[in-house]
């Protein structure tokens, strides 16, 4: 002991300060590495987009494959809703009925022609949006629409949801 | 020495007496992580099957033609795709080269899943009397390597860039993102964004060729020094028990170490010296010549594979619309079966399926096989024998368990049509219109 004494640090404890040196070394550095490949700024497609003049819709509805959105508009009304399946995110697919059918949402009956379907695990959703079969834990979203200020076009902004019964109204 | 052309050109020299035998292991630089000697039972057919072997035989040729691939394919988004199309059309040999990299990775997993279940089958998991080190921990290995082998092949089949690529990633992203609270940032970290693009292509690729390899190629190289520090294989055990000797003492003796000679203690003092001398034969030629008979077999069957089956690529990646049905290679369709059929709601909370059927599952899985060897209390004197009577249950749960995943395979790949709704194989899938 006395001779340790004089020699300033123990053979033990400088074990202990390498090693714990050594820990923090390697496991701060590992942080780092794993920290670095979480990305901090995207160069991808941006969230909020315009999909042009609110007349070259159809009614009815059109897809938007490129921004992965059905865009519906009935008279006057337009709604946006994500193509994107809630479960893994494979594309859902419009199916059509061939004759319309009632549908309960709640407690009330609505006449719908059409539902969605995921080829994934076969999700299907109302017309709305609603999941109501397949391993799809939440509906599909519907997405802010708005008139841009410049040049009139519909604006879709992917980043905010809305509620399924908002609409945008729009002249034509 | 025998005479003859085949030996005159192939054999400079030929052991005249054990202990030439002996130096012909150790004194090669290939030959000498074997044992100089062999038990007669651990290089027989009906106790391995030499399964082990052939899944490291199919890893080097995956290693090799994966090498050449490497030269021929661009990780690109752009290029991908077509630069998979010229190695099928235009490279010379393209198509064969890529035919034996996509049938060894198949059989590799369907080999390394069968040396699974004969080590499950054999009890070769458990710590014996007559075994001084510790196999539990080499089965463990084991199942990493399993994990390494079905990680291999998951990432390797993104890399062509087709609609069977796309999709997956895009699905194997979301079941990562689906872990609570931070799979949001394990999907960053593993795709490089929130969509695929670039990123993701570039870091499958790095996984692919080569953190995955270069993990594969430490662990199967520690699996391999794990067997003989624990003795050699299970079956040897049998042997020493046999002869009555129970617990065999470790004896110190010299052994060959980095450094030269040193004494200490090698298997062959715990075991195998226990074990009488008729047991045992020569690894030089014995052993030698199985390992070039088992790398033949396995590379002849892997060629004869490659050129009769098609491996056709699917229509370029389209981000726009997924296949219909979306189907994942067969060793997945399993736990997509489970990701299809698991979402459920608890008082007003939906679980998603992606992280039951997903995560959950098979961690539980995981974590079970992991603890296999401690839950198993049967005798260990029935260590390294084919299905004993004493282990009737353990083999029972383990056969339903892999019945199961055999089932949801066949369910998935030969009972779901369009839309993942089920059809029996003789039933005619309704014609879909083309365009939604
Ligand atoms: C890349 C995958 C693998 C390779 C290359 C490999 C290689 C080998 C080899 C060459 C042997 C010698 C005996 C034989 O050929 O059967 C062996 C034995 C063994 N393997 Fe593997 N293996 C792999 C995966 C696994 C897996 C998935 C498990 C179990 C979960 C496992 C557990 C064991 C055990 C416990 C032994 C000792 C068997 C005995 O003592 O009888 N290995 N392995
Ligand atoms: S991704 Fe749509 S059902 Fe699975």
């Amino acid at each position: 002991m006395t001779e340790e004494k004089t020699k300033g640090v123990s053979r033990r404890r400088l074990f202990k300060w390498v090693g714990g040196a050594s820990l923090i070394a390697i496991g701060g550095q590992a942080f780092f590495f794993l920290r670095s490949c979480i990305p901090n700024v995207l160069y991808e497609p941006m969230k909020r987009i315009k999909i042009g003049l609110p007349n070259i819709f159809p009614q009815g509805h059109k897809f938007l494959s490129a921004f992965r959105i059905f865009v519906f508009k009935e008279e006057k009304d337009m709604h946006t809703i994500s193509c994107v399946c809630t479960h893994l995110g494979c594309n859902v697919q419009i199916s059509e009925f061939s004759q319309p059918r009632k549908v309960k949402h709640g407690d009330v009956e609505v006449e719908e022609t059409f539902e969605f379907v995921c080829p994934c695990h076969g999700s299907r959703f109302r017309a709305d949006g609603t999941h109501y079969t397949g391993p799809a834990p939440t509906p599909l979203p519907h997405y802010k629409m708005e008139i841009a200020q410049d040049d009139g076009q519909v604006v879709v902004d992917k980043g905010e949801e809305v509620d399924k019964n908002a609409r945008l109204k729009v002249e034509a | 020495m025998k005479s003859g052309i085949a030996n005159r050109l192939l054999w400079s020299w030929r052991p005249e007496s054990p202990r030439e035998a002996n130096d012909a292991i150790v004194k090669n630089m290939w030959l000498h992580w074997f044992p100089s000697k062999v038990a007669k039972r651990s290089i027989s057919f009906s106790y391995s099957f030499w399964l082990g072997t052939i899944s490291a035989v199919l890893f080097v040729i995956l290693s090799i033609t994966g090498l050449i691939l490497m030269f021929h394919y661009t990780p690109s988004m752009e290029r991908a795709y077509t630069s998979m199309k010229d190695i099928d059309f235009v490279t010379s040999y393209g198509w064969f080269l890529r035919g034996v990299h996509r049938v060894a990775a198949q059989l590799m997993v369907v080999s390394v899943f069968l040396h699974m279940m004969r080590v499950f089958y054999t009890g070769a998991y458990k710590k014996s009397p007559g075994c001084m080190g510790n196999r539990p921990s080499n089965w463990i290995v084991g199942i990493l390597l399993l994990m390494l082998t079905l990680a291999l092949s998951y990432t390797g089949y993104l890399l062509p860039m087709d609609q069977l690529a796309y999709w997956a990633m895009i699905i194997g992203a979301n079941v990562a993102a689906s872990v609570p609270f931070v799979g949001e940032q394990i999907k960053m970290a593993l795709i490089g964004g929130t969509i695929i693009d670039q990123n993701a292509l570039l870091r499958f690729y790095v996984l692919h060729c080569f953190l995955l390899p270069i993990f594969m190629f430490l662990l199967m190289a520690y699996h391999m020094w794990r067997i003989r520090k624990d003795g050699g294989l299970a079956c040897v055990d049998q042997i020493s028990l046999r002869h009555g000797n129970g617990v065999a003492s470790p004896v110190s003796t010299k052994t060959y170490s980095l450094l030269g000679i040193t004494s200490g203690m090698d298997i062959r003092a715990q075991t195998l010296s226990q074990i009488e001398e008729k047991d045992l034969i020569p690894s030089s030629p014995n052993l030698v010549r199985r390992i070039w008979l088992v790398s033949l077999g396995t590379m002849v069957i892997t060629i004869l594979l490659a050129i009769y089956i098609q491996f056709p690529l699917e229509a370029p990646a389209d981000p726009t619309m997924a296949p219909n049905p979306a189907k994942a290679p067969w060793y997945f369709l399993w736990l997509q079966e489970l990701i299809a059929d698991t979402t459920f709601t608890i008082l007003g909370m939906t679980v998603n399926g992606a992280f039951l059927g997903g995560i959950v599952v098979p961690s539980i899985l995981l974590a079970l096989l992991i603890v296999v060897p401690y839950l198993d209390r049967t005798p260990t004197s029935n260590c390294g024998v084919w299905f004993p009577r004493e282990r009737l249950t353990q083999n029972i749960i383990f056969t339903v368990m892999v019945l199961l995943v055999i089932t949801l395979i066949c369910v998935g790949a030969f009972c779901r049509g369009p839309s993942w709704v089920f059809y029996w194989p003789w039933e005619q899938w309704p014609v879909l219109p083309v365009n939604f």
